[in-house]
C-alpha cells in the first residue's frame, strides 16, 4: 500500500520511453534487424542528428535489408549499411557530413564503404544530392581549436571564427573557378583553404607558421593531398597577382602572395579573366580569324574544342613560359598531363579480322608443352 | 556498436554544424526543373554566379518548390522545437514500413528517366574507339583444370585464389577465364570479331589438350569503349542538373557515374573531358550512348 499510489507531480517518476520500447513492436523483427536499427540509431546519436534523420536512416535500413541484394550480405557489410543510411540522410538533408567522418566512426576500409554505399544508391534508387562545399567550410572551421586563446595557441594564432569562414570560403569559391575542386575529395582543399585564409588576416606573425603545424594547433589532422592543392591555390594567386597593377613591381613568390590575398580576392573577377585564358575569348578569336573549324552545328567537322584551341593561342610551354602570360584555364589534369602508354586505335588489318579465320596448329602448339617440358614441370613442382 | 564519445577528428565539428538545433534546415526534393522531361537543360550560368552559388540558389528553388507542393501528410514534432522535415523521395512510390513515422509524402508526378534525344543534324564527329570486349563460350564438357594448368604454356591455376584457369595468347591479346564446367570468359579483345577470334584459340588449346571441346553459345556480354571531347566538364554542374541519372562523389571517385537508361549504358565522365562507355551488347549502343552525352557535355563547357 502506498508503493502503488498516485505519485505527486514532482515525483519524478515518470520518464519518456520511446514507443518501439514499450510495445511488442521490436519482437516482430529479427535479431539481426533490432541490431542493426540500434547501431543506425547509436549513430544519429553521437553525429547528434536531430530525431526525423535517425527515422529516415532507420527506414532505409529496414527497406535495404529486406532488398535482395542485401539481405545475405555479410555481417560486416550489414554494419556499413546502417552507416550508409546515416550518411544519404544527412546528404539529403543537406547536413555536410562526408564519409571519412563516417568511416571513421565504423572503423571501417573506405573502400568496403564505397561499394556498400554505391549499391544501396543503385538498389534502392536513392536520390543523393551532391556534398555543399560552402556547407562543408563551415562545419569543417567548427573544429578548429584556434578561435580561442589558450595554453597551446599564442595569441597571435588566435583568429575571428567568421572571418576566417568567410574568407575560406571565397578561397574555395576560388578554387572552384580555376578547376581545382571537380574530381577531387573536397577536404583538403578546405584544408588547404583555411591555411591560406588564416595566414593572410595576419600576414607578418603567421607567415613562418608552417601548413603540418597549423594542422596541429587547429588539432585536425592534415590530409596529404593538402600539400598539392595549396601548391595549385599559390599559383593561381601568383598568375592572378601578376596581373595587379600596383603589385607587378613586386617579386611576388609564395609567401609574399599571401599577404596580398585580400585585395586578390577583391578583384578575383577581372583578375582570372586577365591572368588565364578563357575559352569564349579563345572561341571568339578562331571564329574571327575565320579558321571555320569550330562551327558547333556543322556536322561531320571535327570540333576544336577548347584546350587544342586554347594551345594554338596561348602556347603551353611548361617552365619556359613567361609568369605574365596568361595560361589557359584547365583542370589540372590537362595542364599537366601524365604520360600514359596510350593503345593505338585498330590498324587496317585488325579491323579486317572478321573471327572466322582459320586457326594453324603451329601457333596452337606453341601454347603447349612437350612431354619432356612437362616432367620437368612435374618435378620442379614436386620440390616446391 | 558501442556509443562513441570522442568523435575522432575528421568527425569533430561535423557532428552538430551550424543550426543543428533550429528549424529551418533546407528541404531537399528531387522534382527538378526538367521542363519536358525529355531534354534536360544544361545550367545557364552567368559570369557572376559561382558554382557554389549556383548549387544554393538551386536548393532554394527546390525549397520553394517542395514548400508549395507539400501535402498534409506532415508529421508534427513540436516536442523539441524542430520543424517537421518534409523529405520527397521519388522512389517511395509503397507505403512507408511499419514501425516509420509516415513522413513522405508519394511524388506528385512520377519522374520517368527518358534519355534525351539528340537531333540527327547535330553529330559529334568524334568516333568512341572500343577498349574492351568481354564474351563467354560454353566448351560444352567438363575440364581437368590441373590437367590444362600442367600441359599448357599460356596457363596459371591457383584453386586457393580462383577456381579457374587463367590462359593468355598473344594474337589477339586477350585473357580467357576457363571453368571446370566447360564454360569460358574471353576478355581483352579491342572487336567483336577478334573476341570470337580469340575464344576460337582458346577452345582450340583446350581441343589438343584431349577434351572434346566445342564452340556453343558465344555471346558478346560487355563492351566498352572510351573518347575525349577535348574539353574540361563541370562535373558538379551536370551532376545538379541531371541528379536522377548521375552520380559524382568526388571522396571515392574522380569521375560522375552517369547510368543512361536509353540505351542501358553506363557512362564514367571525367573533368578532362574523357568519357568511359561501358555496359553495351552490341557496338551501336556505345556510339548512340555517345551522341545522346554529347550535347549535354557541351552545356557545360562554358561554364566558368
Amino acid at each position: 500500500e502506498g508503493l502503488c499510489g498516485a505519485p505527486g507531480p514532482n515525483s519524478g517518476c515518470f520518464s519518456e520511453v520511446a514507443y518501439s520500447q514499450s510495445t511488442g513492436q521490436k519482437e516482430q523483427l529479427s535479431r539481426c534487424l533490432q541490431r542493426g536499427i540500434r547501431r543506425v540509431q547509436d549513430l544519429c546519436k553521437v553525429l547528434q542528428l536531430p530525431t526525423v534523420f535517425e527515422e529516415t536512416a532507420v527506414s532505409y535500413f529496414q527497406r535495404a535489408l529486406q532488398h535482395p541484394s542485401f539481405h545475405l550480405v555479410s555481417l560486416e557489410k550489414k554494419e556499413l549499411l546502417g552507416g550508409c543510411c546515416v550518411f544519404v540522410t544527412c546528404r539529403q538533408h543537406n547536413w555536410p557530413l562526408t564519409m571519412g567522418t563516417i568511416c571513421s566512426l565504423l572503423y571501417a576500409k573506405q573502400e568496403l564503404f564505397a561499394s556498400v554505399y554505391l549499391s544501396l544508391q543503385k538498389e534502392l534508387g536513392l536520390s543523393v544530392p551532391a556534398l555543399s562545399l560552402a556547407d562543408l567550410v563551415k562545419t569543417h572551421l567548427n573544429s578548429f581549436r584556434l578561435f580561442q586563446h589558450t595554453a597551446d595557441i599564442p595569441a597571435r594564432f588566435v583568429e575571428d571564427k567568421e572571418t576566417m569562414v568567410t574568407r575560406t570560403m571565397q578561397i574555395v569559391e576560388l578554387a572552384s573557378e580555376t578547376w581545382l575542386v571537380t574530381g577531387r575529395h573536397p577536404v583538403p582543399i578546405v584544408m588547404a583553404a583555411a591555411f591560406l585564409s588564416w595566414q593572410s588576416l595576419q600576414p607578418t606573425a603567421r607567415l613562418a607558421c608552417t601548413f603540418a603545424r597549423f594542422c596541429k594547433l587547429a588539432g585536425v589532422d592534415l590530409p596529404p593531398p593538402a600539400h598539392l592543392r595549396l601548391k595549385e591555390l599559390l599559383e593561381i594567386l601568383l598568375r592572378m597577382a601578376s596581373q595587379l597593377t600596383w603589385l607587378k613591381v613586386f617579386n611576388m613568390d609564395k609567401k609574399t602572395v599571401v599577404k596580398h590575398i585580400g585585395d586578390l580576392l577583391q578583384h578575383r573577377i577581372f583578375l582570372l579573366k586577365n591572368a588565364f585564358c578563357l575559352e569564349d575569348k579563345e572561341e571568339q578569336h578562331a571564329t574571327a580569324s575565320g579558321e571555320g573549324s569550330l562551327g558547333e552545328g556543322s556536322p561531320g567537322s571535327p570540333p576544336v574544342a577548347g584546350g587544342s584551341a586554347q594551345e594554338e593561342s596561348c602556347p603551353l610551354e611548361g617552365k619556359r613560359q613567361r609568369e605574365g602570360s596568361p595560361r589557359p584555364l584547365l583542370p589540372p589534369c590537362l595542364i599537366n598531363p601524365r604520360k600514359r602508354l596510350r593503345t593505338a586505335a585498330l590498324s587496317a588489318s585488325d579491323s579486317a579480322i572478321t573471327g572466322d579465320e582459320p586457326i594453324s596448329d603451329s601457333e596452337i602448339e606453341q601454347y603447349l608443352r612437350g612431354p619432356e617440358e612437362i616432367r620437368a614441370f612435374r618435378k620442379a613442382k614436386a620440390w616446391l | 556498436m558501442d556509443q562513441n564519445n570522442s568523435l575522432p577528428p575528421y568527425a569533430q565539428g561535423l557532428a552538430s554544424p551550424q543550426g543543428a538545433m533550429t528549424p529551418g534546415i533546407p528541404i531537399f526534393s528531387p522534382m527538378m526543373p526538367y521542363g519536358t522531361g525529355l531534354t534536360p537543360q544544361p545550367v545557364q550560368s552567368t559570369n557572376s554566379l559561382s558554382i557554389l552559388e549556383e548549387q544554393q540558389r538551386q536548393q532554394q528553388q527546390q525549397q520553394q518548390q517542395a514548400v508549395q507542393q507539400s501535402t498534409s501528410q506532415q508529421a508534427t514534432q513540436g516536442t523539441s522545437g524542430q520543424t517537421p522535415q518534409l523529405f520527397h523521395s521519388q522512389t517511395l512510390t509503397t507505403a512507408p514500413l511499419p514501425g516509420t513515422t509516415p513522413l513522405y509524402p508519394s511524388p506528385m508526378t512520377p519522374m520517368t528517366p527518358i534519355t534525351p534525344a539528340t537531333p540527327a543534324s547535330e553529330s559529334s564527329g568524334i568516333v568512341p574507339q572500343l577498349q574492351n570486349i568481354v564474351s563467354t563460350v560454353n566448351l560444352g564438357c567438363k575440364l581437368d583444370l590441373k590437367t590444362i594448368a600442367l600441359r599448357a604454356r599460356n596457363a596459371e591455376y591457383n584453386p586457393k585464389r580462383f577456381a579457374a584457369v587463367i590462359m593468355r595468347i598473344r594474337e589477339p591479346r586477350t585473357t580467357a577465364l576457363i571453368f571446370s564446367s566447360g564454360k569460358m570468359v574471353c576478355t581483352g579483345a579491342k572487336s567483336e570479331e577478334q573476341s570470337r577470334l580469340a575464344a576460337r584459340k582458346y577452345a582450340r588449346v583446350v581441343q589438343k589438350l584431349g577434351f572434346p571441346a566445342k564452340f556453343l553459345d558465344f555471346k558478346i556480354q560487355n563492351m566498352v569503349g572510351s573518347c575525349d571531347v577535348k574539353f574540361p566538364i563541370r562535373l558538379e554542374g551536370l551532376v545538379l542538373t541531371h541528379q536522377q541519372f548521375s552520380s559524382y562523389e568526388p571522396e571515392l571517385f574522380p569521375g560522375l557515374i552517369y547510368r543512361m537508361i536509353k540505351p542501358r549504358i553506363v557512362l564514367l565522365i571525367f573533368v578532362s573531358g574523357k568519357v568511359v562507355l561501358t555496359g553495351a551488347k552490341v557496338r551501336a549502343e556505345i556510339y548512340e550512348a555517345f551522341e545522346n552525352i554529347y550535347p549535354i557535355l557541351k552545356g557545360f563547357r562554358k561554364t566558368t
